[in-house]
């Protein structure tokens, strides 16, 4: 048994090569009302939906290289509906000039049963944490304010406690690689919460050194 | 002129000092400014004596001010002394001036003659000048000054010209931006280049219509000023692309089966008067119907799209402007987009065509609801993911791969019945229940006996309706409520619910129901005996809703009933069929009957109880108004007295 039981290159090709453009901030729970007001006027015309999400975070441990991370996600406030399985790659190194993060991305959706799943595979959850706020949409953009709660007792997610007292603020869109139209569109659609919120990109691999 | 000055214009020359020199290095010196009696005696030096003495009162307004001027410094001189010619002040200017002149004169007559050379020769002497130049220097400067108040006078009046041309050009742009904003407020507006573009389709709204149904924002300020401005000016108007220009509106009608196939497609077009709603804008008006052609238009493209797509028995037949569908067995469903482009047209067309009105507003505006219903469905179809993070799409391909959906489930998720589907379903259903409702009153209005009464609720679903059916007879409302029934009217057919539970259906044929009723009807009088024969205190002996017996019916059944009296007496017999009618017999004891011929059997007197044979009644030549009332006054004489 020398080689890992999965690949641990990132999956690309075909039809699911998506990439994921990223800008995240964070804007205080007091000033989170004035936020919501305005995203509410900027995106498309529709009330904002909650959200409560549950993600739990698998990890494989190869032999070499970097440990295997996927992301579970399922809704608490509709159960009946699927899983979520996400797969995000390391972010780009492309040219500083772009305005997004861009990311690798593969989205799977998946039945109940898979924690089961990725536990047979060998994958072990890393931690998990209930994400839940407001979901809005403009175009191919999702704006997701959300305020991340750690879960105290493994797999409770009744009892949960607020990481910190802000809300993170996320524009993501998903598009086929090279598309920097995009970003462009997200760089301008930021700038229009400039006061409120100030979205960056922010590099989840140099923030854990 | 005559009615005195009715402005008074002062003119005076400008108010700065005249340079009189400037030096070498570069002071000016100024003539120094006159004092009142300066100016007063320059001033009177300005007027005119050539005019003479006796034009003077005729002359307007120079002489008027002369005069005020006078007065004035007479009222300086000596408070109230009246104006007299001989008292003039100026008197004595005027009379050095006519010197003057005079000498004037002399000299012109004394130059010509030194001109002449002849008889005199001059030496050149200074003061021979002093004389002339005075009044050259008048003239000059009175006509500097007229010059200059003319030219003050005439840039004043442009000055002014151009502020109202402007004013009213502002007020203009003003309007213009107003109605913009007005505009703005109701209407998608966007900048392009140096246009404005608005946009009136439904797209925002969920409709998936291709056209663009973009507008264009004209500013309409450059209107003739000599010309009266109309009434209903606005100086903001738009321009609706070409095809959506005029009135349209979808005609849904049910007809019945006529026409040659050559005959399609070609739908006259008839126009609705518009109302004209006060205090909306023309633009608005303008946006509003260029709106609904589009509405129509797209409600008829998708219409089209379902009838050719969709496949039926008879096959929806789409023509030019006009969708034809097949509702019942020649019986057929027209759905056509009328719209009318210009005014010429319907003018043309309009005179031919006082035909009467068979459309069913109903259906149209169903068709209309439908739709945006529709757009509805497609703006909520694009639902939020959940989880959060999960990409936008369909719900249902999210869940079909994950919960391994096999055909029929995912085929059950996309299932949606279609605009075409769902109007001939209601067409159905109006035709039928129009017809039901017809049938009902024609049976009423042809029978009177027994009675028919239809109650339908006004509660009603698109495909259901339902009217409750009640057979009586008049004056016996209270005992014979024996047949109630309730029709729910579907898209295809007729449930009739019975009063006891029995559930009958019908088809969409009209004979089926109206034979169905006068079968209800007959059995309805012999039930009526029954009840009646309960009041009268009578025995019912034996009851049938269906004889097996007798003349066969070709609708329906026969029903019969025998009564007996109280006492056993005597019998009342009868049988009601639809087609035949009714038949009544009755039956006396036997020893009443006289011409019955003595039995040897019989011969015990117990027997003569027994009844004796039937024997009809004229029931026509009874008295009495109706069936019942018949049969109770039969019933009444046959009761035999205690």
């Amino acid at each position: 048994m020398e080689a890992p039981p999965v690949t641990v290159m990132p999956v690309t090709g075909g039809t699911i090569n998506m990439m994921e453009y990223l800008l995240q901030g964070s804007v205080l729970d007091q000033a989170m009302e004035s936020l919501l007001h305005r995203l509410r006027g900027l995106c498309d015309n529709m009330e904002p939906e909650n959200f409560t999400d549950h993600e739990l975070v698998y990890v494989l441990k190869g032999q070499q290289g970097n440990p295997f991370i996927l992301r579970a996600r399922r809704s608490l406030s509709h159960p009946t509906s699927p899983w979520h399985l996400r797969y995000v790659g390391q972010p780009e190194v492309g040219d500083k000039s772009r305005h997004t993060l861009v990311r690798n991305c593969v989205d799977v959706a998946a039945s109940h049963s898979l924690p089961d799943f990725l536990n047979e595979m060998g994958f072990r959850m890393d931690h998990e944490f209930v994400a839940g706020g407001y979901i809005f949409r403009k175009g191919a953009m999702k704006v997701l304010v959300s305020r991340v709660s750690r879960i105290l007792v493994p797999g409770n997610t009744e009892n949960t406690e607020r990481v910190s007292s802000s809300y993170l603020v996320e524009l993501s869109v998903l598009a086929p690689a090279g598309q920097d139209t995009v970003s462009e569109d997200m760089r301008s659609f930021a700038e229009q919460l400039k006061p409120l919120v100030h979205l960056e990109k922010i590099d989840p691999s140099k923030q854990r050194h | 002129m005559s009615g005195g000055p009715a402005v008074k214009i002062s003119i005076e020359s400008v108010c700065e000092k005249q340079v009189q020199e400037v030096a070498l290095d570069g002071t000016e010196t100024y003539v120094p400014p006159l004092s009142m009696s300066q100016n007063l005696s320059k001033l009177a030096q300005r007027i005119d004596f050539n005019q003479g003495s006796d034009s003077e009162e005729v002359d307007g307004e120079g002489e008027f001010r002369d005069r005020e001027w006078s007065k004035q410094e007479q009222e300086e001189e000596d408070g109230t002394v009246k104006f007299q010619p001989s008292l003039w002040p100026w008197d004595s200017v005027r009379n050095n001036l006519r010197s003057a002149l005079t000498e004037m004169c002399v000299l012109y007559d004394v130059l010509s003659v030194v001109k002449e050379k002849k008889y005199m020769a001059l030496d050149p002497v200074s003061q021979d000048q002093t004389g002339k130049t005075p009044q050259v220097f008048q003239l000059i400067s009175k006509k500097k000054s007229l010059a200059t108040a003319g030219q003050l006078l005439l840039k004043g009046a442009e000055k002014l010209s151009k502020s109202v041309a402007e004013n009213q050009e502002n007020r203009r742009q003003r309007d213009f931006n107003s109605e913009l904003l007005r505009l703005r407020s109701q209407w998608k507006l966007r900048k392009v280049g140096d246009k404005i573009l608005g946009d009136l389709s439904y797209r925002s709204a969920g409709s998936l219509f291709p056209h663009h149904g973009t507008f264009e924002v004209i500013k309409n300020t450059d209107i003739d000023l000599d010309k009266k401005i109309p009434e209903d000016y606005c100086p903001l108007d738009v321009q609706i692309p070409s095809d959506l220009e005029g009135s349209a509106y979808i005609k849904v009608s049910i007809q019945k089966q006529a026409h040659d196939i050559g005959d399609l497609g070609t739908f006259n077009l008839f126009r609705r008067p518009s109302k004209n709603r006060g205090g909306t804008q023309a633009w608005h008006m303008k946006l509003e119907a260029a709106q609904n052609v589009l509405f129509c238009k797209e409600i008829f493209a998708q219409l089209s799209r379902e009838a050719v797509q969709i496949k039926s028995q008879i096959p929806h037949i789409v023509v030019k402007n006009q969708i034809i569908s097949q509702l019942f067995p020649g019986l057929q469903l027209s759905i056509s987009l009328c719209h009318s482009t210009t005014e010429k047209k319907h003018q043309r067309v309009s005179p031919e065509k006082p035909k009467p009105d068979d459309c069913l507003y109903v259906l149209e505006h169903n068709l209309h609801q439908m739709m945006r219903e529709f757009h509805k469905q497609q703006l909520s179809s694009v639902v939020m993911p959940h989880p959060a993070s999960a990409p936008f799409g369909h719900k249902r391909l999210r869940l079909a791969g994950s919960l391994a959906y096999d055909k029929t489930e995912i085929s059950n998720l996309q299932h949606s019945e279609g605009l075409l589907e769902k109007i001939i379903k209601q067409a159905k259903h109006i035709f039928l229940r129009s017809r039901t409702a017809r049938t009902i009153d024609s049976l009423a209005s042809r029978i009177e006996d027994p009675q028919i009464q239809a109650h339908w609720s006004n509660i009603n679903d698109v495909y259901e309706s339902s009217v409750k059916v009640l057979i009586t007879s008049q004056g016996y409302e209270q005992i014979c409520k024996s047949i109630q029934l309730q029709l729910n009217i579907g898209v295809e057919q007729i449930r009739v619910v019975h009063r006891d539970g029995r559930v009958i259906t019908l088809s969409h044929q009209e004979q089926e129901l109206q034979d169905f009723l006068l079968s209800q009807m007959s059995q309805h009088q012999v039930h009526a005996v029954q009840q009646l024969a309960k009041v009268m205190g009578w025995h019912v002996l034996s009851f049938s809703n269906h004889v097996g017996l007798g003349q066969v019916e070709s609708i329906g059944n026969a029903s019969a009933i025998t009564v007996a009296s109280p006492n056993g007496e005597n019998a009342i017999s009868v049988r009601n069929g639809p087609e035949s009618g009714c038949k009544v017999l009755i039956q006396f004891p036997r020893s009443q009957s006289k011409e019955l011929p003595k039995n040897d059997i019989i011969q015990d007197a117990k027997w003569s109880h027994l009844r004796g044979p039937s024997k009809e009644v004229q029931w026509s030549k009874m008295e009495g108004r109706n069936f019942v009332y018949k049969m109770e006054l039969l019933m009444a004489a046959m009761t035999p007295c205690p």
